[in-house]
This record gives C-alpha cells, sequence and structure tokens, in this order.
C-alpha cells in the first residue's frame, strides 16, 4: 500500500532500447538463473522447505500426549488415558494454534521481505484479554491469527513445489557433470556390460538411464533445460507465495481498508484546513487591504470636504474619491477570484464546459475533450477541475510545451482525466510542485495519480477518481 | 510628529503615508516587515511607529514581535499596532508591561481619519489607544457581570472610553458632556468597582484593564 499521497512515477524507457529486441529477450531468458533476483527467490524456496514442512508435525502432537500419557501411567487402562490424552492435546494445540500462526506468520513475513522485498504489513496485534477463559477466547476468535494458520497450511504443498523448484536447480547442475566425470569411472574394459547411470529428468521418478559417453551429452543438455526453467519455476512458485502472504499474512482486507480510509480522512481533513487557511490568507492579502485601503481614501476625501460650506481643496478631494473609486473596483476584483477559487460558477454547468472555459482562457494552446456517459457527483467534478487547472498551470510555468490536451472519459465507474504536453518533461512530485498535493486532494476520494514525465517530455499526468466519492 | 511605518501591504502603506503626510506630519520611513522597522526607528528615532500584526515572512505575528521589541529597545517611542481582526490576547501582550505609548487598533479605524489621527497622537505622547471592539470583549466577557451590573448605562460607556485610553476631555468630547460630568463618573465607576483612585490617564488605563482583565 502506499504511503499518504503516493504518486506512482513510472518513466517509459528510452526509445533507442527496443531496437534489437529479440536478442535482448534471448539474452535475459540465458542469464536469468544468475541474476540475483534468481538467487534470492531460490533462497526463499530452500528455506520455505523446513518453515512449509514443520506443519506436518502437528498431527503428532496428539500422539505424542498419547504416548506420554502412556507411558506416565503404566498398569491403567491404556487406551483410554492416550485417548483422553490425546485430545486435551488436540484441544490444545486449537488453543494456542492461532497464536503460533501468528508467530510463524512473522518469520515469513520477515523472511519475505528480506529476501524477496515483497513487505507485508503485519495484522494488527491481539487484543489481550483478562484471565484464562479471555485468553483462550481471544486466540479463538482471532482472525488474523487463523489467517496465518490457514496460510501455514497453503504452504505446506507451496513448499513441495518450492522443493521441486530447488530440485531443478540441484538436479540440473548435477547433469552438467556428467560429461566431465564418465570417463573417469568408466574406463572398464572392452567386453564388459556395466548397469547404466541414472541421471535426473525434470520429472522425479522417471530418471534418464545414460549407459554410454554420448549419452552423458543427452543428460548434459536436460541438465541446461532444467537450469534454464529453473529460475521461472522458482519465480512462478514464489509469486503464488506471495499471493499467498499477501492475502493471508496481511492486516486483512477490512484492516487493511480502515487503514486506507484513515490515511484518507487525514488528508480529507489536511486538505481542507489548508484551503480554508488558503482563502483567510487570500482575504486578508486581498480584499481586506482593498477594502480597508478605500474606507481610508474616503475617509480622507471626507475630511477634505469638511462638514459644511464650500471645500477647501476641491481637486485632492477628487484625487481621493478616484483613488477610493478604483479601490473598490479592485476589492470586488479580487472578490470575484477568490469566490471562483472556491467554486467556479461555470462548474455548474458541467465538467466539459468547464473545462472548455479553462481551454479558452490558457496561455498554451489546449486542445481539451471530454467524454462522459453520465455527469459525476459534483466534488469529483471539483477535484477534476481543479487537478485540470493545476497541471495546466504547471504546464504553462515549467513545460515549454506548444499544445496541451486535456481528455476527461468515464469509464466502468471511473473519470480518467489525462493532462499531457510536449514539453521538456521532468515533472517530479518529489520537488514540491504542486503535484504531491493534487495526489493527496485525489487520494481523499480513492482516486488515483500516475505520472509520466521522462526527462526530455513528454509529459503524461492520468487522475483516476470514481465517477461518485 | 515623526512617524515610521510597517505594512506589508503597499496599496495600504502608501494610503497610510498619504494620510500623515496630509496632516502635517513627518513619515520618515515606510517599510514593509518586522526587521527593516526596528533598523528604521534606530535609524529615525520616531515619535510613534505605526505597525501591522502580520507581515512576512511568516504572516502571523512578527509585526506584534517587533512592536514588542522596539518597545523594549526605545520605550521612549509609541507603538500603534494595527491588525485586520482584533485579538484580545495579542493586546493582552502589548499591554503586559505598561500601557503608555502602546496602541491596537483595527485597520478600519484609520478610515475614521480624525480619531485615528487622535490616537495616534495620544499614543505617540505617552496615552493609550484601545480599539473598542477590544474594550467590548473584555466588558462582555461575563467575568466581572456583577460589578458591572451595578454601573448605570452611561457610567459603563464612560467606563469603556476609559479602557480605549481616552481622556477626560476626550471622553467629554465623544459623549458631549462637560468635563465636570466626566469627573463624577469616574469617580462614581471607581467607587463602585472599588478600585483604588488612580491618578493620571495612563494609570487610570492600567487600572481599568486590569480590573476588566482580572
Amino acid at each position: 500500500m502506499g504511503s499518504i499521497g503516493s504518486v506512482s512515477a513510472t518513466v517509459s524507457p528510452p526509445p533507442g532500447s527496443r531496437a534489437g529486441g529479440f536478442a535482448a529477450s534471448a539474452r535475459s531468458l540465458a542469464l536469468a538463473p544468475f541474476t540475483r533476483r534468481a538467487r534470492r527467490e531460490l533462497l526463499f524456496c530452500l528455506v520455505g522447505i523446513p518453515l512449509g514442512l514443520c506443519v506436518m508435525v502437528v498431527p503428532y502432537w496428539g500422539v505424542g500426549f498419547a504416548q506420554a500419557a502412556a507411558l506416565l501411567t503404566p498398569g491403567r487402562e491404556l487406551t483410554w488415558v492416550a485417548g483422553v490424552a490425546a485430545i486435551l492435546g488436540l484441544l490444545l494445540l486449537i488453543a494456542l494454534a492461532t497464536r503460533m500462526g501468528r508467530g510463524l506468520g512473522a518469520v515469513h513475513r520477515r523472511l519475505a521481505a528480506r529476501l524477496l522485498e515483497e513487505r507485508v504489513a503485519p495484522p494488527p496485534p491481539l487484543r489481550p484479554r483478562r484471565g484464562l477463559l479471555g485468553r483462550l477466547g481471544a486466540g479463538l476468535g482471532d482472525g488474523p491469527g487463523w489467517r496465518a494458520v490457514a496460510y501455514q497450511l497453503l504452504k505446506l504443498p507451496a513448499a513441495m513445489l518450492g522443493a521441486y523448484a530447488v530440485f531443478l536447480w540441484v538436479a540440473g547442475l548435477v547433469n552438467l557433470t556428467y560429461p566431465f566425470w564418465w570417463g573417469l569411472f568408466r574406463n572398464h574394459p572392452p567386453g564388459v556390460t556395466l548397469a547404466p547411470v541414472p541421471a535426473a529428468s525434470p520429472f522425479p521418478g522417471r530418471e534418464l538411464q545414460i549407459a554410454t559417453f554420448a549419452g552423458t551429452f543427452v543428460a548434459f543438455a536436460v541438465g541446461v533445460a532444467m537450469l534454464l526453467a529453473a529460475p521461472w519455476v522458482t519465480r512462478a512458485v514464489v509469486a503464488a507465495d506471495r499471493r499467498l502472504l499477501r492475502g493471508l499474512l496481511g492486516p486483512g482486507r477490512l484492516t487493511q481498508r480502515v487503514h486506507d480510509l484513515e490515511q484518507t480522512r487525514a488528508l480529507a481533513v489536511d486538505d481542507a484546513a489548508a484551503r480554508l487557511r488558503r482563502v483567510e490568507r487570500d482575504l486578508h492579502d486581498g480584499a481586506q487591504v482593498h477594502l480597508a485601503t478605500l474606507a481610508m481614501h474616503l475617509g480622507m476625501a471626507r475630511e477634505q470636504l469638511g462638514d459644511d460650506g464650500d471645500p477647501p481643496d476641491v481637486t485632492r478631494a477628487r484625487e481621493l474619491l478616484d483613488a477610493a473609486h478604483r479601490g473598490a473596483k479592485d476589492a470586488l476584483g479580487e472578490l470575484r477570484d477568490l469566490a471562483r477559487g472556491i467554486h467556479p460558477p461555470v462548474l455548474d454547468h458541467g465538467l466539459d464546459e468547464a473545462l472548455a472555459s479553462l481551454a479558452a482562457t490558457s496561455a498554451i494552446p489546449v486542445e481539451a475533450r471530454c467524454d462522459l456517459p453520465e455527469r459525476p457527483a459534483p466534488a469529483i467534478e471539483t477535484i477534476a477541475y481543479f487537478c485540470a487547472a493545476e497541471l495546466l498551470a504547471n504546464a504553462a510555468k515549467h513545460s515549454r510545451a506548444t499544445l496541451v490536451t486535456i481528455s476527461a472519459a468515464g469509464r466502468d465507474g471511473m473519470l480518467l482525466l489525462e493532462v499531457g504536453d510536449d514539453g521538456v518533461g521532468g515533472a517530479d512530485p518529489a520537488r514540491g510542485s504542486g503535484l504531491s498535493g493534487l495526489a493527496q486532494r485525489v487520494r481523499t476520494v480513492d482516486g488515483r495519480l500516475e505520472i509520466a514525465s521522462p526527462p526530455g517530455g513528454p509529459t503524461r499526468i492520468m487522475i483516476q477518481l470514481p465517477l461518485r466519492p | 510628529m515623526r512617524v515610521v511605518i510597517a505594512e506589508d501591504a503597499a496599496l495600504f502603506r502608501e494610503g497610510l503615508v498619504r494620510l500623515l503626510q496630509d496632516r502635517g506630519h513627518q513619515v520618515c520611513a515606510a517599510v514593509a516587515d518586522g526587521d527593516a522597522l526596528l533598523a528604521a526607528a534606530t535609524e529615525h528615532r520616531p515619535d510613534v511607529a505605526v505597525v501591522d500584526i502580520r507581515m512576512p515572512p511568516t504572516h502571523t505575528d512578527e509585526g506584534l514581535r517587533a512592536a514588542l521589541e522596539l518597545r523594549r529597545r526605545r520605550p521612549e517611542t509609541g507603538v500603534l499596532v494595527l491588525s485586520q481582526h482584533i485579538e484580545t490576547r495579542y493586546a493582552a501582550r502589548l499591554l503586559e508591561a505598561n500601557a503608555s505609548g502602546v496602541g491596537y487598533l483595527l485597520k478600519d479605524r484609520v478610515a475614521d481619519v480624525a480619531e485615528f489621527a487622535d490616537a495616534l497622537a495620544r499614543v505617540a505622547a505617552g496615552g493609550t489607544a484601545l480599539d473598542p471592539e477590544v474594550v467590548g470583549h473584555l466588558l462582555g466577557a461575563g467575568r466581572h457581570a456583577r460589578g458591572l451590573a451595578a454601573l448605570t448605562p452611561r457610567e459603563r460607556e464612560v467606563l469603556a472610553l476609559m479602557a480605549e485610553g481616552r481622556s477626560n476631555a476626550g471622553i467629554a468630547a465623544t459623549l458631549v458632556i462637560s468635563a465636570g460630568v466626566v469627573e463624577k463618573h469616574v469617580a462614581s465607576i471607581f467607587g463602585k468597582l472599588g478600585l483604588p483612585p488612580a491618578e493620571g490617564d495612563n494609570r487610570r488605563v492600567l487600572a481599568v484593564l486590569r480590573f476588566l482583565r482580572s
């Protein structure tokens, strides 16, 4: 899950890299077994074998209890005591299962973080309850704990698949050695028939039988094939394991959702407070100053005109009234801008009109397209509008673009807003532009903002918003 | 009167300069932030400084902090602080040490040119000018409802004007009554509120404000 206000920035590869695509992919295929990633995934599978198989010990737990009971109570009726002990053992196991699951889950999570860089957030801690029964109940009702147990059970087949991946690596390597030692051990006199030597095949249990030196090259070739396949099998096994990890050892979808909502709510609150502060600031620095100055000018004019009789200095009074008049008009302009900044009236006619009016007033030529099957909720329209306005302003300020395209489309209940320009690119949310603020604002309604802006351009910014928040 | 102005909104600053010059005062410097104010005050030794509370860089209370610093460095310079909105706590900070040569007014008051000029002159002469709104807040705070209930409406008016820092003559002019009547009201107010009699306008303001804030 992304951190607060995260922006996923994807930078497309430089155009030159696509030349010789086939050679490059053949290279990467051949080198796959030697990458750091392949080594780490292999290690993960290797460590996973004992960790995964340890769950097989569990059935023996009951047996162990039964045997212990039998040893401690010689001469009694064995079967009866052993049965009770086994049942007690199983009950204890069930009571402790979630705690053990959580413990092992933590080990798995740490392993995945270390070897796979797959960071899964830990589930919320067990809420402690008082007393033996309370603790028992807490353990039994522990959803994340049971999910960890489920992971442990599913890890069993996963570990077996992992073991197969490890087998491919090891057996493949062993097969490579056949041609080298064959001559050392098979220098028997002619006429002697020796039993063929088994060599591993990708299908365990169906070995190759190598009887001649030429046959060792078959083993060698099979070994190469196994080694080439091994990283991909490992990756597939690991990928499945990753899914299990995320699904079962994480905080759970509901908890994660609550966590996300908490974050986005905090963002929304911050965003609202920041906007109010900005409005206050604009009022204070703009309209209020104008009005105070206006009042001052009128006051001075009033002084000049005096209480009765002819004013001593009519010209000065006229000047002051002129200044006051100008001030009043400026104040009106400020207030109008401010009101537009809070809610542009043109938005009342729909996003398409608002975007068109934005395009019409832009400094750079803008192509605006809007294709929405239904009208989004007002809040969404407002966010989309301000995003477009901000991105357009950014493009005008930094991109040196000659054309900006804005498109808004609706699909599957989502509003897709895309703003692109043919400028110099290099838009970076980390560099204090308005982008991170936009991303935050978009996140408050579960939207997403993606930036593709390689240095040299072009820049494309995609925003996804739900049509209804 | 020699005046230094610190106000970051250029429009309003120019208006102030014009207003004061029209009334025959000398504006030695008009600056836009607190540091420049302190420098200008050291250089020009003005009688009074007019200071906006919100100025760069933080736009919160640097004007107030500069004003307090100015009073510490040059107690003989009056400081009139202007603000877009009234904050009783700011007034309290300004008046904390002593009320002589201090003013705290809403910017709107500048529109009543004569009143503003009067307040500025009072502050320059070591008096006090407290915005009616601050006084209204203090009077309306409810803490002294019982004490204030003993006052007649006229006495409450006089009390408010005293708290604003006006002299007997000023109060008499505002309420269109004679100075003698004002004196009688003042004595009566001090008696009813149980305040020790205070000589001089400044002491009187302090006594009243201390009562209202206690």
